[in-house]
């Protein structure tokens, strides 16, 4: 049956009544059939990829490329001298805005460069909270981290394929990121904090 | 010289005023075209170069699972962890256990190949789509802890402040990894609600 319809694939004038394969040459055609089946899935896969995925795509990236080569990425160093301020009211600058607006206009991972601007015991907390957001921005700006694209459509994909708009994930995923990464940066400055003045302890004992 | 220049220049002030124009909005104009060709050139480069090969590996592994039936095989697997609170808490600690973070982390490979998985188990029913949320972020809490000595040098950090950082950001992944968790398991309440069975 398998090889009746490989034949008529091949060829459409071919005979629809063939022998079904049987002994060695038979079983090595199944064999390839199934092993051919196994790319020809995959290729389905592509093309679907490469249909539903790419041609929006194309025009966001062009878009938002556009738009930050208009803006000028270098307009955020302001920010960075901000944000490097000690005080409570300066770590949403320092773990929200500034992160988030260097992983907007730089990307990953270009995007970590603006640490330069804060003092050494704050690099480390905005490294993690520059980081954690490379993904959760991919569901609405996904120039952002063109090359990791798969964590967030990945799943995305499940929810298209139930029919579901995937708005809502996209823009629950920013919002959550966003939180994520105001915790994860004063978090890490904390721990970042101990370990510093447990060092120069450790420094001051030894000499 | 100079001076032809100059009673030339007065001689047609009206005629260089809108040569001005012309020019100004020439070289405007030529400037914003240059940037959107220049945006569309980025776009295509990181198309060819990032996204279509990962996008031809994606195809073949998810071909060769749905066709193989490994496919069923790895549902009966992932779907309990990844379909209740508790396994992707689960799954979060486990990525963000500080030995092996770095180790899942590169390319974020790993996390993109899960994420797929659970986007076609997503699909197909076997794990309930206001998970999806809390998914996203339990197979991220590796995020970047491959890279910190190179993110951290990119922000001209000095050599103490990397011995520090490395260790600083992997504890904190313990503790913030299921916390993101959790704070998406509550987001995502209410969101797709009535959608798959």
């Amino acid at each position: 049956m398998s090889l009746s319809m490989a034949l008529a694939g091949i060829s459409l004038a071919a005979q629809p009544t063939v022998e079904k394969p049987h002994g060695f040459f038979g079983a090595l055609a199944t064999a390839a059939q199934w092993f051919i089946g196994l790319f020809n899935e995959g290729g389905t896969v592509f093309m679907g990829l490469l249909t539903g995925i790419i041609p929006t795509l194309v025009v966001l990236l062009t878009f938002v490329n556009a738009l930050i080569r208009l803006i000028g990425p270098e307009k955020i160093d302001r920010l960075g001298e901000v944000a490097a301020r000690p005080g409570l009211i300066y770590y949403p600058i320092r773990y929200l805005v500034f992160p988030a607006l260097s992983v907007f206009f730089l990307t990953n991972p270009m995007c970590y460069t603006m640490a330069r601007f804060l003092p050494e015991r704050y690099k480390p907390a905005f490294y993690d909270s520059a980081v954690s957001f490379v993904h959760p921005i991919t569901g609405l700006f996904p120039h952002a981290n063109a090359g990791e694209l798969f964590v967030y459509l990945g799943i995305a994909a499940g929810i298209t394929g139930l029919g579901g708009q995937i708005g809502d994930l996209a823009v629950r995923y920013l919002l959550v990121g966003l939180v994520v990464i105001l915790i994860r940066g004063i978090l890490t400055e904390i721990i970042t904090a101990r370990m510093m003045s447990r060092r120069t302890v450790t420094e001051e004992a030894a000499a | 010289m100079t001076a032809t220049t100059t009673t030339g220049a007065r001689s047609g002030g009206g005629m260089s005023a809108v040569n001005n124009l012309i020019v100004k909005i020439g070289k405007s104009v030529g400037g914003v075209v240059g940037v959107l060709y220049q945006s569309g050139r980025e776009t295509i480069d990181v198309i060819i170069r990032n996204i279509l090969p990962f996008m031809a590996f994606i195809a073949m592994l998810i071909g060769i699972i749905n066709k193989t039936g490994l496919g069923r095989g790895l549902a009966h697997l992932v779907a309990p962890l990844a379909g209740s609170l508790i396994g992707l808490i689960a799954i979060s600690i486990f990525c963000a256990i500080p030995i092996l973070s770095p180790i899942l982390g590169p390319g974020a490979v790993i996390a993109q190949i899960v994420g797929v998985l659970l986007g076609t188990h997503i699909a197909s029913g076997d794990i309930p789509p206001q998970y999806a949320l809390p998914a996203l972020f339990a197979i991220d809490s590796q995020v970047g802890c491959d890279f910190i000595p190179v993110g951290l040098a990119l922000g001209e950090a000095e050599p103490e402040t990397v011995e520090i950082g490395v260790p600083a950001v992997l504890t904190s992944r313990l503790v913030t990894g299921p916390l993101s968790v959790i704070l998406a398991y509550f987001a995502s309440i209410g969101m797709y609600q009535g959608l798959g069975k």
